[in-house]
């Protein structure tokens, strides 16, 4: 009886030892080069681990000063924790405004003009792409300082998120039973509310609770340039040298996220 | 009822669909249409809706000739016009009802409606039109959950919903097992005869021509072959349009 070992020479055991060592040379560079990206990033970002070890005694200090956390403050951090929260609702609730029609033009199978596609896709690229800090504080230029900058600044740059996902989730969705409504004589904002929307609310609800969950965390930094909320406390309290103000703030801002975090979780898993 | 006078469609490649196509199909007339791949059935059906537009010809619905309308006056006149394909193309996410309702959309533009209401005068007839087709109890089970050939009747009541006079039917059965692809033949005969809709029904199915039709119209290569009553069918005429040259 014979076998045809044929398959297994050109995949495994009996393949040309020539192909093998190729095979271990190639390997060999993509282990090198790897190495390589590693080199440069750890010599462009001057690492220094030393300097971690040296440090250790400055950090211990000043969470020594950060010990107990002063709970006499709660009650001042409670408004701008609650702001914290509320700039990313109104971010996010400015975002899906902006980022529906948005999506609509820049979705292919719904865009009325290829010219409305490219400008859509551009507008959403845009928004994506600027930095919500630096849209913060063009806001904050603009408005003033305190939470409304920060509501806007997340607003706009929610736009690039949500815009591109719905737009992606709108062309992925089954195109039949929205030419079935068409043909029904529909109108096309009859067609969008009762056809489009129905297919493709859960997942647009998901990709909203996600950003949602992403703002609140955006929203706590955002105070680090004048757009209000718990990180302008934070970051007031770390000026003035009041670190166990400073270990209470981090005590609330991690039951925020933390609390955000499960809320968008279990709302994502019971959508889908 | 429905009147198609030289119809004709030929693609920006030079491809000739449909040629020089006659029909008439009176009201509660069952017509069904026959004809191997790409011989221009689907196109014919696409071309009526005006899905597609004819390089020639006249399609009469009543006294309304659809291709001489566009835009809101063309979208009026296909609400007398309803269409189910091969699947069932339900919202899946919504319920039956729902589903059925939709279909009066067209009929009904108010504040309501134009945001994800429904038309609060159409829920009793959309509850009628699914007692018609059989599936009253299951008016309010999401669309998704339904078999094929449930699905395919809920299709057909949100066709009702319509109130069209003329039903066209794009292979409604491929998809169905035989006990279903009969219940849906019979309901869409039953629907001619009592609803007086001119029914069109592309098939590939040839027995459920003979067992349903009223009249049979053979198609190939986008040209008219035959256009018989069922009786005068014959078998071999049937077989030739299915040959792969022409006879």
């Amino acid at each position: 009886m014979s076998v045809d070992l044929a398959p297994q020479r050109a995949h495994g055991f009996g393949a040309a030892p020539w192909r093998r060592a190729l095979s271990a040379a190639t390997r060999c560079v993509v282990a090198l080069l790897g190495l390589a990206i590693f080199i440069q990033a750890f010599i462009v970002v001057q690492a220094r681990p030393q300097d971690l070890i040296t440090g250790v005694h400055g950090m211990a200090d000043l969470i020594r000063r950060a010990m107990p956390p002063d709970f006499s403050q709660l009650p001042a951090t409670l408004w701008p924790a609650l702001q914290t929260v509320d700039i990313a609702l109104f971010g996010t609730f400015v975002g899906i405004i902006i980022a529906l029609p948005l999506a609509l033009l820049a979705a292919a199978n719904m865009t009325p003009s290829r010219v409305a596609y490219y400008a859509a896709r551009g507008l959403i690229g845009f928004t994506r792409a600027v930095p919500d800090l630096v849209w913060a504080l063009l806001f904050v230029t603009a408005v003033g300082l305190g939470p409304f900058p920060g509501g806007l600044a997340l607003g706009v740059h929610s736009v690039g998120m949500l815009g591109r996902l719905f737009a992606e989730t709108i062309e992925q969705m089954d195109m039949a039973p929205i030419h079935a409504l068409e043909l029904t004589g529909a109108r096309r904002i009859q067609v969008f509310s009762h056809g489009i929307i129905p297919s493709i609310l859960p997942s647009l609800l998901g990709i909203t609770l996600y950003r949602l969950d992403e703002n609140i965390r955006s929203s706590l930094v955002l105070g680090f340039v004048g757009a209000g909320g718990i990180g302008f406390q934070l970051l007031t309290a770390m000026n003035l040298f009041q670190y166990q103000e400073v270990s209470l703030l981090l005590i609330i801002i991690f039951v925020i996220v933390l609390g955000a975090e499960r809320i968008s979780a279990e709302l994502r898993e019971r959508l889908s | 009822m429905l009147r198609l006078r030289g119809l004709s469609l030929r693609y920006p490649n030079g491809k000739l669909a449909l040629s020089d196509f006659d029909l008439t199909v009176a009201a509660g007339e069952f017509v069904v249409v026959l004809g191997g791949n790409g011989s221009g059935k689907t196109t014919l059906l696409r071309c009526i809706t005006r899905t597609v537009r004819p390089s020639a010809g006249e399609i009469w619905l009543g006294n309304t000739d659809l291709c001489a309308l566009e835009g809101e006056k063309l979208r009026r006149a296909r609400l007398a016009l309803a269409m189910i394909w091969q699947h069932a193309s339900l919202v899946r996410r919504r319920c039956v009802l729902s589903n059925v309702a939709a279909g009066a959309l067209g009929r009904h533009f108010t504040l309501r409606t134009a945001f994800g209401g429904l038309p609060a005068a159409e829920l009793g007839a959309a509850r009628s039109y699914l007692a018609e087709v059989g599936l009253a109890e299951l008016a309010d089970q999401r669309a998704g959950t339904l078999s094929g050939g449930q699905a395919q009747r809920v299709a057909i009541a949100r066709a009702l919903a319509q109130r069209p006079q003329v039903l066209l039917a794009d292979e409604p059965v491929a998809s169905l097992d035989p006990e279903a692809a009969e219940e849906i033949m019979r309901l869409l005969q039953r629907l001619a005869r009592t609803e007086r809709i001119a029914i069109v029904c592309v098939l590939h199915q040839v027995e459920l021509a003979y067992a349903y039709a009223d009249r049979v119209v053979g198609i190939r290569d986008g040209r008219m072959v035959f256009d018989l009553p069922r009786a005068q069918v014959s078998r071999e005429a049937v077989h030739r349009l299915y040959l792969p040259e022409a006879a």
